[in-house]
Formats: structure tokens, sequence, C-alpha cells
């Protein structure tokens, strides 16, 4: 396995200090994403009118996008073991979807309908999971496939007119409603984000799943159980794309089936740009976090100066591009130790190509 | 190069029994995308005799070409253990920046040729940069960008209408049944196809995309080998463009994401028996995926199921390719794979 090559037999000691080389600038690209963010609000509330708007302006914003950071907290959880999952978008809508039609055409209680959409969500996380760990294959091929299936039983689901029209108090309480200034969905996002940050920086089952990233023979020789770590990383996604979702729907007042195929770019665009390895086994949910309001700003920011949805997609990527370069210099920089610095050198020099999964 | 020794000692040893030989040919999963097709139009046929039609065979055929010329590329770049989700807006930028001259000035077809191979090569050359150069992992590099620039090219307005030689060549017969653009896609696959067998750099990619550090210590400059790939996927990208505008007389701000493409492209590349992990699989078997695909697309309408599910389709079919996988090879990594099984 190549993914391996790259660190062949480093003592033990060294690659501590590695760690925590890495681990400092880690640290550092965190701080610098929100000294990014204030500069960011800073210029757009200068700039452009109605953007701040008092403040609650500012939080009505976060509205617009925190469904995408919800689908990026899961697919973060994925990435980090080394994974992706590219069915979450579509997961999304069927979710959506299918709490809508559970209420309106089978009279099902609205907030029954939610947790039966939650479970559809996990149960669907539970299938890519485990025929990814038991065919052994590449988790982008796998939801890659369901992406598709989801995507068509979504569109079958809602017919040809989508559900609309919930009741007020599932709108109230899951799209628009608020708490003082602060939107509801703002809520729901800062508890599923320290639920996250918990989990992963604090639990057992957080260091499993980076080192299973990092090093999946290494975490094998530990007796961390991999296949069901795995699975719960994409149950995970599954549910926190199920609960983007049915946010959306809250929020829009109406469920779609195309809604969530626009929530998984970002949603990985925030992840990496969050600072988080795109092959696994590095990375702080904390950046992920922030990075979810550096990217929501910007392209609100974008589309409220009056810019296309598209072109704002642009230059969200161009920054995305300018960022990762930076960051790879201050990984290469981040290094006090000049043998420790050299061996980077030395293993970088083959190319970028680590293996992207397995 | 390397890997030419074991070929010859692992199908030697193998060729004993003729049971064995046969399932060994049952294993190539070209061989099986044939027989799955035929096992399809046969179904087909008996059910609906207006399947086996030379233009129901046309329709099929032509409908391929765009996502086999695509899935070359991509195989190109699979290979070499990237990936390319840009093809879809390279195939947009080149659709509408050939399609408006060819609608408003009557652009000549191969100046238009000319031009979306420029197009698509200048694209690619960014992707290449971007991930040998600036060493951005490629889902990342490819991810996001040219979305932005065909929209702002396009600047709102459509192609409706394109002059009748590009439409004879996107929607005429060579001979009845066989049309150009299966034409097209089937002479670049063959030279592609060349390309990776014959040269060395076509073997460095292979090589590359099994084991990029052994290859750069083998003396392949590893850099400029994913270079390559990524420059040649947007080139064939560009002349995609060029056969889907042609086919469909139409392009606008979206082409090509609106409809998936990036992902139809790799669905054909992993269905063709090309792997994930790189190093594995081949053109010839993208160019049959990308038609057993639409074979297959058109056998669901045919059995009346409704259009919406076939994104369905294509997402089982990936599944089946992909549980399938473990007992098959392709014709040009078969015996290697065999001489591995033997040395462990």
């Amino acid at each position: 396995m190549s993914a391996v090559a790259p660190r062949l037999s480093p003592s033990t000691a060294s690659r501590a200090a590695e760690r925590a080389d890495t681990r400092r600038s880690d640290r550092t690209w965190v701080v610098a994403l929100v000294v990014l963010l204030a500069a960011e609000l800073l210029y757009f509330s200068t700039t452009v009118s109605g953007f701040f708007g008092h403040g609650s302006g500012l939080l009505a914003l976060t509205e617009q996008y925190l469904d995408v950071g919800a689908i990026a907290l899961g697919e973060a959880v994925v990435i980090l073991a080394g994974e992706i999952d590219l069915s979450a978008g579509t997961m999304s809508s069927l979710s959506g979807i299918f709490m809508a039609v559970l209420w309106q055409q089978q009279h099902v209680e609205i907030w029954l309908a939610v947790v039966l959409a939650l479970a559809l969500s996990a149960l669907i996380g539970a299938f890519n999971g485990l025929v990814i760990t038991i065919f052994k294959v590449d988790s982008l091929l796998v939801t890659l496939a369901t992406q598709f299936i989801l995507g068509a039983v979504a569109t079958a689901l809602s017919g040809s007119s989508p559900p609309y029209g919930f009741p007020s108090s599932f709108v109230a309480v899951a799209g628009t409603g608020t708490v003082g200034p602060i939107p509801n969905q703002l809520l729901v996002f800062a508890a599923l984000s320290i639920l996250v940050v918990l989990v992963v920086g604090r639990t057992r089952i957080g260091r499993a799943l980076v080192l299973i990233g990092y090093n999946r023979d290494a975490a094998r020789w530990s007796g961390i159980r991999i296949e069901r770590t795995v699975v719960g990383a994409f149950v995970f996604s599954a549910l926190m794309a199920g609960i983007s979702g049915i946010l959306v729907s809250g929020l829009y007042n109406a469920a779609r089936d195309d809604i969530g195929n626009s929530l998984l770019l970002p949603a990985i665009i925030v992840v990496v740009l969050g600072g988080v390895d795109i092959f696994g086994g590095r990375g702080r949910i904390s950046g992920v976090i922030v990075a979810t309001f550096v990217l929501g700003f910007l392209t609100q920011g974008r589309l409220v100066a009056g810019d296309s949805s598209l072109s704002a997609t642009m230059v969200t990527g161009i920054v995305l591009i300018v960022f990762l370069v930076l960051k790879l210099r201050l990984d290469q920089r981040a290094g006090l130790d000049i043998r420790a610095l050299a061996r980077r050198r030395l293993a970088r020099m083959p190319g970028p190509q680590r293996d992207p999964g397995a | 190069m390397t890997v030419a020794l074991p070929v010859r000692r692992g199908g030697g040893e193998r060729a004993v029994a003729p049971w064995a030989s046969l399932g060994r040919w049952l294993r190539l999963r070209e061989i099986q995308l044939v027989l799955a097709m035929a096992v399809v139009v046969a179904v087909s046929t008996a059910l609906h005799p207006d399947f086996l039609t030379p233009g129901n065979i046309s329709f099929m055929l032509a409908d391929s070409a765009v996502t086999a010329i695509l899935a070359t590329g991509q195989t190109l770049v699979v290979l070499a253990k990237g990936i390319d989700l840009s093809v879809a807006p390279i195939l947009g930028i080149a659709a509408v920046e050939v399609g408006f001259p060819a609608q408003s000035h009557n652009l000549n077809l191969a100046v238009a040729f000319v031009l979306v191979m420029g197009i698509g090569t200048v694209l690619g050359v960014g992707n290449g940069l971007l991930v040998s150069l600036a060493r951005i992992p490629p889902i990342i590099a490819t991810l996001s960008v040219y979305g932005g620039v065909q929209f702002l090219l396009a600047n709102g307005q459509e192609v409706v209408n394109i002059p009748n030689v590009y439409d004879t060549l996107g929607n005429a017969d060579v001979v009845s049944g066989v049309p150009w653009v299966l034409v097209i896609a089937g002479g670049i696959a063959v030279l592609v196809a060349l390309f990776l067998r014959q040269t060395n750099l076509g073997r460095s990619i292979y090589a590359v995309g099994n084991n990029a550090a052994a290859a750069h210590r083998a003396g392949i400059a590893v850099r400029r080998v994913l270079f390559t790939t990524y420059v040649l996927s947007g080139l064939l990208a560009g002349i995609a463009g060029l056969i889907y505008l042609c086919h469909t007389g139409s392009a606008d701000s979206t082409t090509g994401t609106d409809t998936n493409v990036e992902l139809t492209s790799i669905a054909a590349t992993l269905i063709g028996g090309t792997t994930l992990t790189g190093g594995r699989g081949g053109v010839i078997g993208s160019v049959l995926g990308a038609v057993f695909l639409s074979v297959a697309l058109t056998a669901m309408v045919f059995a009346r199921i409704p259009a919406i599910w076939e994104p369905a389709g294509v997402g089982g079919l990936i599944l089946l390719a992909m549980v399938t996988d473990r007992h098959s090879g392709t014709l040009s990594t078969r015996a290697r794979r065999h001489a591995g099984e033997a040395a462990r």
C-alpha cells in the first residue's frame, strides 16, 4: 500500500516530534482561518450595504448556508477516517422528500416523520459502510453509486408536485424560527458542532477514527475495530446529511428532490479549507467549523453584492486553491527539526499521490 | 519496461488446461461487458423487436460517444491514480466557445476541431499544474474553478442553431447503424490504447499509478507523467465538447455540469474495469463501459421504466461492476495480476 510509503519507518521519537509539528501547524491554520473570517466580515460590512444589518442581518445570513455546515461536519468525520462520502448531497434531498411525503401522503405526524427520515438516513449510511468494509472497495465508488441511486429514489418519491407548506410548528422550530436574534438553525449547528468536537477530540472513538485515517495498518495492529468504526463514520455522515435535508426543507417550507445536489461540493470544500487532509488522518473539527463560516459569508457576501452563484463558486474555488498552496508551504516550514524537515522533503519527492482510500 | 517480464511467465504456466484458459477469458472485464451487452440486447430484442433496428443501434451508439471520449481521458488520469472532475466544465466551455461562432459566423468545422483541442489543452494544463506542481489533491484541484469560467463565458446566452455540417457529423451514419461520432470515439480510443501499450510514456502512466515511489526510483519523471495525464484528459474533454455540440445541437452556461457528465465518465471508466487505486485497467474497457451504459439505459426505456430511474440504473451498474471486480482483470493487466497472485 503506497499510503505507507512516504512514512516508512521513522523512529518513534522523531515521529512523535513530527506529529507535534503538524499539530502546531494545524493550530496555526485555525488561527489563520479566524483572521480570514474577521477580515472578510470587515470587508463585506464596509463595502456591501445590507450585509451587516446591525448584526442581526449577519446572523440571519447564517441560515442560508448552515445546511452545508451540517453536511461538512459529517463529511469531516468520514474524511478523517481516510474515506469519502459522495452520497451526502442526495442523501440530504432524500431525507427531506421522505419526511415530506410521509407527512403529506401517509399523514404521519410531522415530528415522527422527521425521526423516520433520520432513521432511513442512518440505514443508508450503514449500507454504504457495510458495502465498503465487506467488499473492501473504495468508498468513492460505493458512494458515487449510492449517490445516483438516492437521487433517483428522491425524484421518484417527490413525483410531479413536491410537497410544501409544512405545519407552522415545524417551520418555526426547524426552519426560520429564532431565539432572540439567533436563528434556530445556528443553535442546531452549534449543538452538532460541540458534539463532533468533543467526540472526535476527546473520546476513544475519535482517536481511533483519526488513527485509521493516518495509518490503517497501525490502527489494526493496535486492536482498533476498523470495520465497525468506519461503518459508524458513514452512519454519522448520512445522519448529518439527513438533518441538513430537514433543515433545508424547514427553511424553504418545501421539499425538493434536487435540493441537496448543490450542497455536496461546498461541504467538501469546507472540510478541506478547514485543514482536514483529504486523504485522512489529520485535521481539526474546529477548523471545519470556522471554515463553514468563512466560506458561507464569502458566498453570501458575493450574492448580496449581486454576483451569480456560479461565479461565487469560482471565487470560492480560487480562494481554496490559493489557501491550500499556502498551507502546504506552512506545513513545510512548521518543522523546526531539520532532520524531520529533510525527511519530509525526501518523502514528498515522488509526487503528491497517496492512496485515496482502501 | 519491467512490466513485460512477468507477463509471459504468468501466462505460460496457466495455459495448461483448456477450461482454465476459458475461465481466464471469462475473467476479462472486456469479455464480461460484451457478454453482458449480448444478454441485454437478446432479452430486449425478444421482448421488443424494435430494439435491434439499425436506427436504434445507431441511436444507442451515438449517445455513448461523448461519454466514451470523456471516459478515455478519464481513464488516463485514473490509471495514474488521479481523478478529473473538471471534464464537465471543459466539455461545456469547448461547446460554448465553438458553438457561438458556429451559430453566428458559420465557423469551419476543421477550425472548430483545432479550437476545441486548444481550449481543452489549455484548461488541462491548468489542472496539470495544480496537481503536479502545486501538489493540490486532484479531487480538489479539479473541483470548482472551471464551472464559473463557463458561466462567465456563456454570459447567459444559448447556442440553439448549428450549421448543417455540424449536425451531419453529430447525427449521420457512416453506414447504417454506425454513426460518425462513434467512429471518432473509437478512433481516439484505439490511438490512446496504442499510446498506453506501446510508448514509454504510456507504460509510465501504469507504473506511476501502481506505485509512485517505485516509479520515481526507477527513474520515471512522476510529476511530468501526472501533468501529461491531465493535459490529455482536458484535450479529450474539449473534443467531447464539440461532439456534444454536434450531437445535441445546443450548448449553454451549464452544459455538462447539469447532467453530471464527469460522474458518468467516471462510471464508464469503473465499469470498464479501471480501478481508482491506479495502475489497473485500459481504455478499451472504458469505451465498452460507455456503450454498455447506453445500451442498458436504452433497454430500461424499452422496458417502460420511467426515465427518472436512469441514474439509479447507472448507480446499480457501478455497484455490480464493483462487486464483480475482485474476480476480473482487463486485457492489459490480467497476466500481470496473475503473476502478482502467484508471487504472493
